[in-house]
Protein backbone atom coordinates (compact mmCIF):
# COMPACT_ATOMS: atom_id res chain seq x y z
CA UNK A 1 0.00 0.00 0.00
CA UNK A 2 1.23 3.91 -0.52
CA UNK A 3 0.12 6.48 1.38
CA UNK A 4 1.15 10.17 -0.13
CA UNK A 5 0.13 13.13 2.12
CA UNK A 6 0.48 16.51 1.79
CA UNK A 7 -1.64 19.60 2.69
CA UNK A 8 -2.11 20.55 -1.02
CA UNK A 9 -2.91 17.04 -2.68
CA UNK A 10 -4.85 15.50 0.49
CA UNK A 11 -4.34 11.72 1.42
CA UNK A 12 -3.98 9.26 -1.83
CA UNK A 13 -3.28 5.12 -1.73
CA UNK A 14 -4.44 2.46 -2.75
CA UNK A 15 -6.70 1.75 0.21
CA UNK A 16 -8.43 3.75 2.52
CA UNK A 17 -10.40 3.42 5.16
CA UNK A 18 -12.89 6.13 6.52
CA UNK A 19 -14.72 6.34 9.54
CA UNK A 20 -17.64 7.76 9.90
CA UNK A 21 -20.47 7.82 12.87
CA UNK A 22 -18.57 4.66 14.04
CA UNK A 23 -18.79 3.09 10.56
CA UNK A 24 -15.90 1.64 8.83
CA UNK A 25 -15.76 2.38 4.92
CA UNK A 26 -13.21 0.90 3.05
CA UNK A 27 -12.12 1.97 -0.53
CA UNK A 28 -9.52 0.25 -2.40
CA UNK A 29 -8.53 0.20 -5.93
CA UNK A 30 -8.60 -2.50 -8.59
CA UNK A 31 -6.69 -0.95 -10.97
CA UNK A 32 -2.83 0.07 -10.20
CA UNK A 33 -3.30 3.52 -12.02
CA UNK A 34 -6.44 4.71 -9.85
CA UNK A 35 -5.17 6.40 -6.73
CA UNK A 36 -7.69 6.96 -4.14
CA UNK A 37 -7.47 10.29 -3.08
CA UNK A 38 -8.82 11.84 0.30
CA UNK A 39 -9.68 15.70 0.29
CA UNK A 40 -7.35 17.63 3.06
CA UNK A 41 -11.04 18.10 4.97
CA UNK A 42 -11.84 14.70 5.60
CA UNK A 43 -8.65 13.83 6.56
CA UNK A 44 -9.66 13.56 10.10
CA UNK A 45 -11.96 10.79 9.57
CA UNK A 46 -8.97 8.44 8.09
CA UNK A 47 -8.61 5.36 9.79
CA UNK A 48 -6.35 2.38 9.42
CA UNK A 49 -8.98 -0.24 10.17
CA UNK A 50 -8.46 -3.65 8.77
CA UNK A 51 -12.18 -4.95 8.72
CA UNK A 52 -14.69 -2.30 7.95
CA UNK A 53 -18.83 -2.52 8.08
CA UNK A 54 -18.60 -1.58 4.16
CA UNK A 55 -16.40 -2.32 1.29
CA UNK A 56 -16.07 -0.80 -1.86
CA UNK A 57 -13.69 -1.79 -4.74
CA UNK A 58 -13.57 0.83 -7.74
CA UNK A 59 -11.95 0.36 -10.78
CA UNK A 60 -12.16 1.63 -14.36
CA UNK A 61 -14.57 0.78 -16.68
CA UNK A 62 -16.21 1.35 -19.94
CA UNK A 63 -19.74 1.74 -18.68
CA UNK A 64 -21.00 2.13 -22.39
CA UNK A 65 -20.81 -1.26 -22.57
CA UNK A 66 -22.79 -2.24 -19.41
CA UNK A 67 -26.15 -3.34 -19.10
CA UNK A 68 -27.66 -1.16 -16.21
CA UNK A 69 -31.11 -1.89 -16.78
CA UNK A 70 -33.21 -2.89 -14.14
CA UNK A 71 -36.09 -1.54 -12.23
CA UNK A 72 -35.89 2.18 -11.50
CA UNK A 73 -36.64 2.84 -8.12
CA UNK A 74 -36.00 6.72 -7.90
CA UNK A 75 -34.53 8.99 -10.14
CA UNK A 76 -33.61 12.29 -8.16
CA UNK A 77 -33.61 14.51 -11.02
CA UNK A 78 -30.06 15.90 -10.39
CA UNK A 79 -27.14 13.10 -11.18
CA UNK A 80 -28.41 10.27 -9.81
CA UNK A 81 -30.81 7.18 -10.39
CA UNK A 82 -31.36 4.49 -8.41
CA UNK A 83 -32.10 0.90 -9.88
CA UNK A 84 -32.43 -2.96 -8.73
CA UNK A 85 -31.59 -5.75 -10.47
CA UNK A 86 -30.46 -9.16 -9.44
CA UNK A 87 -30.85 -8.13 -5.89
CA UNK A 88 -28.09 -5.39 -6.28
CA UNK A 89 -28.57 -1.60 -5.78
CA UNK A 90 -27.29 0.14 -8.73
CA UNK A 91 -26.48 3.41 -8.59
CA UNK A 92 -26.21 5.47 -11.63
CA UNK A 93 -24.54 8.95 -11.87
CA UNK A 94 -24.90 11.39 -15.17
CA UNK A 95 -24.06 14.33 -15.60
CA UNK A 96 -25.21 16.66 -18.70
CA UNK A 97 -21.17 18.64 -18.98
CA UNK A 98 -20.03 15.33 -19.89
CA UNK A 99 -22.38 13.51 -21.69
CA UNK A 100 -25.10 10.48 -21.88
CA UNK A 101 -23.06 7.62 -20.36
CA UNK A 102 -23.08 7.94 -17.06
CA UNK A 103 -19.87 8.70 -15.03
CA UNK A 104 -19.93 6.08 -12.52
CA UNK A 105 -22.11 3.76 -11.72
CA UNK A 106 -22.49 1.65 -7.86
CA UNK A 107 -23.28 -1.86 -7.91
CA UNK A 108 -24.25 -2.93 -3.79
CA UNK A 109 -25.39 -5.32 -1.99
CA UNK A 110 -28.79 -4.65 -0.41
CA UNK A 111 -27.30 -4.90 2.84
CA UNK A 112 -25.11 -1.94 1.71
CA UNK A 113 -21.61 -4.37 2.55
CA UNK A 114 -19.92 -4.34 -0.43
CA UNK A 115 -20.15 -3.34 -3.86
CA UNK A 116 -17.87 -2.15 -6.40
CA UNK A 117 -17.44 1.42 -8.56
CA UNK A 118 -16.74 1.91 -11.81
CA UNK A 119 -15.91 4.77 -13.03
CA UNK A 120 -16.12 5.58 -16.60
CA UNK A 121 -12.55 6.10 -18.16
CA UNK A 122 -13.02 8.14 -21.17
CA UNK A 123 -14.56 11.04 -19.16
CA UNK A 124 -11.23 11.19 -16.38
CA UNK A 125 -7.61 12.56 -17.24
CA UNK A 126 -5.05 10.79 -16.30
CA UNK A 127 -3.47 12.95 -14.61
CA UNK A 128 -6.11 13.59 -11.56
CA UNK A 129 -7.09 12.40 -8.31
CA UNK A 130 -10.36 10.34 -7.80
CA UNK A 131 -12.31 9.96 -4.80
CA UNK A 132 -14.41 7.06 -6.02
CA UNK A 133 -17.52 7.71 -3.64
CA UNK A 134 -17.93 11.59 -4.23
CA UNK A 135 -20.61 13.51 -3.87
CA UNK A 136 -23.23 12.03 -3.10
CA UNK A 137 -22.33 8.75 -3.64
CA UNK A 138 -20.93 8.37 0.00
CA UNK A 139 -23.34 10.19 1.42
CA UNK A 140 -25.97 8.01 -0.26
CA UNK A 141 -24.01 4.89 0.97
CA UNK A 142 -24.14 6.32 4.17
CA UNK A 143 -27.90 7.26 4.15
CA UNK A 144 -29.24 3.32 2.93
CA UNK A 145 -26.79 1.71 5.57
CA UNK A 146 -27.81 3.93 8.90
CA UNK A 147 -32.14 3.74 7.36
CA UNK A 148 -31.47 0.00 8.13
CA UNK A 149 -32.11 0.25 11.73
CA UNK A 150 -28.68 2.44 12.35
CA UNK A 151 -29.96 6.30 12.31
CA UNK A 152 -30.38 8.99 10.25
CA UNK A 153 -28.25 12.00 8.64
CA UNK A 154 -29.29 15.31 9.16
CA UNK A 155 -28.97 18.89 7.55
CA UNK A 156 -27.37 20.34 10.95
CA UNK A 157 -24.25 22.30 12.20
CA UNK A 158 -23.85 20.26 15.51
CA UNK A 159 -21.95 21.23 18.43
CA UNK A 160 -20.05 20.15 21.46
CA UNK A 161 -20.37 22.50 24.21
CA UNK A 162 -17.89 23.25 26.87
CA UNK A 163 -19.68 20.73 29.15
CA UNK A 164 -19.49 18.05 26.84
CA UNK A 165 -23.13 18.62 25.39
CA UNK A 166 -24.62 18.20 21.90
CA UNK A 167 -26.47 20.97 20.56
CA UNK A 168 -27.73 19.83 16.85
CA UNK A 169 -28.89 23.11 14.69
CA UNK A 170 -31.18 21.64 11.47
CA UNK A 171 -31.87 24.09 8.95
CA UNK A 172 -32.60 23.92 4.91
CA UNK A 173 -29.98 25.82 3.07
CA UNK A 174 -29.66 29.59 3.83
CA UNK A 175 -31.46 28.92 7.77
CA UNK A 176 -28.24 29.58 9.71
CA UNK A 177 -26.25 26.60 9.86
CA UNK A 178 -22.97 27.67 8.83
CA UNK A 179 -23.48 31.07 10.79
CA UNK A 180 -24.15 28.94 13.63
CA UNK A 181 -21.09 27.06 13.26
CA UNK A 182 -18.94 29.68 12.63
CA UNK A 183 -19.95 31.49 15.81
CA UNK A 184 -19.29 28.37 18.10
CA UNK A 185 -15.85 27.84 16.20
CA UNK A 186 -13.53 29.67 18.41
CA UNK A 187 -15.57 29.11 21.75
CA UNK A 188 -13.10 27.72 24.43
CA UNK A 189 -13.17 24.15 24.79
CA UNK A 190 -16.35 23.62 22.29
CA UNK A 191 -15.96 21.59 18.96
CA UNK A 192 -17.96 22.24 15.91
CA UNK A 193 -18.75 18.61 14.47
CA UNK A 194 -20.18 20.14 10.80
CA UNK A 195 -21.81 22.81 10.03
CA UNK A 196 -23.69 20.90 7.47
CA UNK A 197 -24.33 17.63 7.62
CA UNK A 198 -25.22 15.52 11.35
CA UNK A 199 -25.33 11.92 12.19
CA UNK A 200 -27.68 10.66 14.80
CA UNK A 201 -27.45 7.12 15.73
CA UNK A 202 -28.53 5.53 19.51
CA UNK A 203 -25.87 3.65 21.17
CA UNK A 204 -27.73 1.46 24.47
CA UNK A 205 -29.88 3.98 25.86
CA UNK A 206 -27.96 7.32 24.47
CA UNK A 207 -28.93 9.55 21.76
CA UNK A 208 -25.53 10.27 19.67
CA UNK A 209 -24.87 13.15 17.52
CA UNK A 210 -21.82 13.12 14.78
CA UNK A 211 -19.48 15.07 12.86
CA UNK A 212 -19.26 13.90 9.09
CA UNK A 213 -16.89 15.06 6.14
CA UNK A 214 -19.67 16.80 4.26
CA UNK A 215 -19.06 20.62 5.62
CA UNK A 216 -20.98 23.81 4.64
CA UNK A 217 -18.99 26.88 3.46
CA UNK A 218 -17.32 27.25 6.91
CA UNK A 219 -15.00 23.83 6.00
CA UNK A 220 -16.07 22.65 9.75
CA UNK A 221 -15.41 19.04 10.14
CA UNK A 222 -14.82 16.64 13.12
CA UNK A 223 -14.88 12.83 13.43
CA UNK A 224 -16.20 13.61 16.38
CA UNK A 225 -19.09 12.50 19.07
CA UNK A 226 -21.31 13.58 21.86
CA UNK A 227 -24.94 12.64 23.50
CA UNK A 228 -27.55 14.46 21.94
CA UNK A 229 -28.67 17.14 24.25
CA UNK A 230 -30.84 19.59 22.53
CA UNK A 231 -32.23 20.03 18.64
CA UNK A 232 -32.92 23.43 17.68
CA UNK A 233 -34.50 24.60 14.36
CA UNK A 234 -32.90 27.55 12.80
CA UNK A 235 -34.75 30.64 11.97
CA UNK A 236 -32.92 33.87 10.97
CA UNK A 237 -33.91 37.24 13.29
CA UNK A 238 -33.07 40.68 14.67
CA UNK A 239 -33.75 39.48 18.14
CA UNK A 240 -32.78 35.86 19.93
CA UNK A 241 -35.94 33.98 20.88
CA UNK A 242 -36.71 30.64 21.60
CA UNK A 243 -40.23 28.47 21.58
CA UNK A 244 -40.43 24.65 22.91
CA UNK A 245 -41.62 22.99 19.74
CA UNK A 246 -43.84 19.72 20.63
CA UNK A 247 -42.93 16.32 19.45
CA UNK A 248 -45.42 16.04 16.41
CA UNK A 249 -44.12 20.07 15.27
CA UNK A 250 -40.15 18.74 15.81
CA UNK A 251 -40.58 15.21 14.20
CA UNK A 252 -42.22 16.89 10.85
CA UNK A 253 -39.42 19.38 10.83
CA UNK A 254 -36.87 17.06 11.32
CA UNK A 255 -38.83 14.59 9.03
CA UNK A 256 -38.22 17.99 6.16
CA UNK A 257 -34.68 18.07 7.14
CA UNK A 258 -33.24 14.38 6.79
CA UNK A 259 -31.67 13.05 3.95
CA UNK A 260 -33.67 9.68 3.50
CA UNK A 261 -34.39 6.70 1.30
CA UNK A 262 -38.47 7.73 0.83
CA UNK A 263 -38.40 5.44 -1.48
CA UNK A 264 -37.98 2.27 0.64
CA UNK A 265 -40.98 1.53 2.99
CA UNK A 266 -39.13 -0.22 5.36
CA UNK A 267 -36.52 2.52 5.90
CA UNK A 268 -39.09 5.13 6.57
CA UNK A 269 -41.04 3.07 8.81
CA UNK A 270 -37.68 2.76 11.36
CA UNK A 271 -36.62 6.19 10.56
CA UNK A 272 -40.37 7.55 11.57
CA UNK A 273 -39.77 5.38 14.72
CA UNK A 274 -36.34 6.51 15.40
CA UNK A 275 -37.49 10.29 15.04
CA UNK A 276 -40.27 10.06 17.43
CA UNK A 277 -37.78 8.53 19.99
CA UNK A 278 -35.67 11.50 19.12
CA UNK A 279 -37.65 13.80 19.14
CA UNK A 280 -39.43 12.85 22.41
CA UNK A 281 -36.02 11.97 24.22
CA UNK A 282 -34.80 15.52 23.93
CA UNK A 283 -36.17 18.99 23.90
CA UNK A 284 -36.30 20.70 20.56
CA UNK A 285 -36.72 24.32 19.85
CA UNK A 286 -37.49 26.68 17.05
CA UNK A 287 -34.54 29.07 18.11
CA UNK A 288 -34.82 32.58 16.21
CA UNK A 289 -31.57 34.03 16.30
CA UNK A 290 -29.96 37.24 15.51
CA UNK A 291 -26.53 35.88 14.31
CA UNK A 292 -23.95 37.20 16.53
CA UNK A 293 -22.11 35.87 19.87
CA UNK A 294 -24.82 36.60 21.88
CA UNK A 295 -27.06 33.93 20.52
CA UNK A 296 -23.94 31.49 22.46
CA UNK A 297 -24.94 32.98 26.12
CA UNK A 298 -28.45 32.70 25.31
CA UNK A 299 -28.13 28.85 24.84
CA UNK A 300 -25.70 28.64 27.54
CA UNK A 301 -28.49 30.62 29.68
CA UNK A 302 -31.27 28.01 28.88
CA UNK A 303 -33.00 26.35 31.20
CA UNK A 304 -34.28 22.78 30.47
CA UNK B 1 -62.67 -9.30 19.83
CA UNK B 2 -60.56 -5.91 21.39
CA UNK B 3 -61.17 -4.00 24.70
CA UNK B 4 -60.68 -0.09 24.85
CA UNK B 5 -58.13 0.00 27.87
CA UNK B 6 -59.69 1.55 30.79
CA UNK B 7 -58.35 5.06 31.70
CA UNK B 8 -56.89 5.53 34.85
CA UNK B 9 -59.17 8.06 37.39
CA UNK B 10 -55.82 9.01 38.80
CA UNK B 11 -54.74 10.17 35.62
CA UNK B 12 -56.29 13.91 34.32
CA UNK B 13 -57.91 13.97 31.30
CA UNK B 14 -55.82 15.73 28.55
CA UNK B 15 -57.71 18.89 26.97
CA UNK B 16 -59.10 18.85 23.93
CA UNK B 17 -56.81 20.44 21.06
CA UNK B 18 -58.03 21.65 18.54
CA UNK B 19 -57.10 19.86 15.00
CA UNK B 20 -54.71 22.15 13.38
CA UNK B 21 -52.86 21.84 9.99
CA UNK B 22 -49.38 23.13 10.05
CA UNK B 23 -47.21 23.00 6.81
CA UNK B 24 -43.71 22.17 6.82
CA UNK B 25 -41.46 23.24 3.82
CA UNK B 26 -39.32 20.32 2.03
CA UNK B 27 -37.27 21.17 -0.85
CA UNK B 28 -37.15 18.31 -2.44
CA UNK B 29 -33.98 19.21 -4.55
CA UNK B 30 -31.97 18.81 -1.08
CA UNK B 31 -33.59 16.26 0.11
CA UNK B 32 -32.51 13.94 -2.27
CA UNK B 33 -28.73 15.01 -2.21
CA UNK B 34 -29.67 16.68 -6.00
CA UNK B 35 -26.89 19.32 -6.09
CA UNK B 36 -23.64 20.49 -5.34
CA UNK B 37 -23.76 24.76 -4.18
CA UNK B 38 -20.04 24.98 -3.58
CA UNK B 39 -18.07 27.53 -5.38
CA UNK B 40 -14.98 26.10 -4.64
CA UNK B 41 -14.84 22.60 -6.06
CA UNK B 42 -15.65 21.08 -9.36
CA UNK B 43 -18.03 18.41 -9.34
CA UNK B 44 -20.96 17.16 -11.34
CA UNK B 45 -23.28 18.36 -9.41
CA UNK B 46 -22.82 21.64 -11.15
CA UNK B 47 -23.47 23.57 -14.11
CA UNK B 48 -19.62 24.65 -14.77
CA UNK B 49 -18.44 21.18 -13.78
CA UNK B 50 -16.93 19.49 -16.60
CA UNK B 51 -15.07 16.69 -14.49
CA UNK B 52 -15.92 14.38 -12.34
CA UNK B 53 -13.40 14.63 -9.82
CA UNK B 54 -13.77 17.06 -6.63
CA UNK B 55 -17.27 17.13 -5.89
CA UNK B 56 -17.14 16.42 -2.09
CA UNK B 57 -19.97 17.93 -0.71
CA UNK B 58 -23.26 19.78 -1.46
CA UNK B 59 -24.10 23.48 0.14
CA UNK B 60 -25.16 24.37 3.51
Amino acid sequence: MTVEFSKENGLTSDRTVIKIADIDFSITSADPDLKIHIQETSKDFVTYGANSEITMEARWGDISTMELKGQKLFESDAVWQLFQKNGFYLFSFTSRALGPVPYKVAQIQKDLTRGEVFLHRPYFNQDVLIYPLAFPLDELLCIHYLALGRGAEIHACGVIDSLGKGHMFVGQSGEGKTTMGRLWQNEPACTVLSDDRIILRRTGKELWMYGTPWHGEAGLASSARAPLTQIYFLQSNKKNEIVQLDTTEAMARLISCSFLPFYNPEAMEFTLGFFEEVTGAVPCYELKFFPDKKVIEFIKNLKN
Amino acid sequence: MSEKPEQDPRQPKKPYRKPELKQVPLRPEEAVLGFCKNKNTKGPGVGSCRRPVACYRQGS
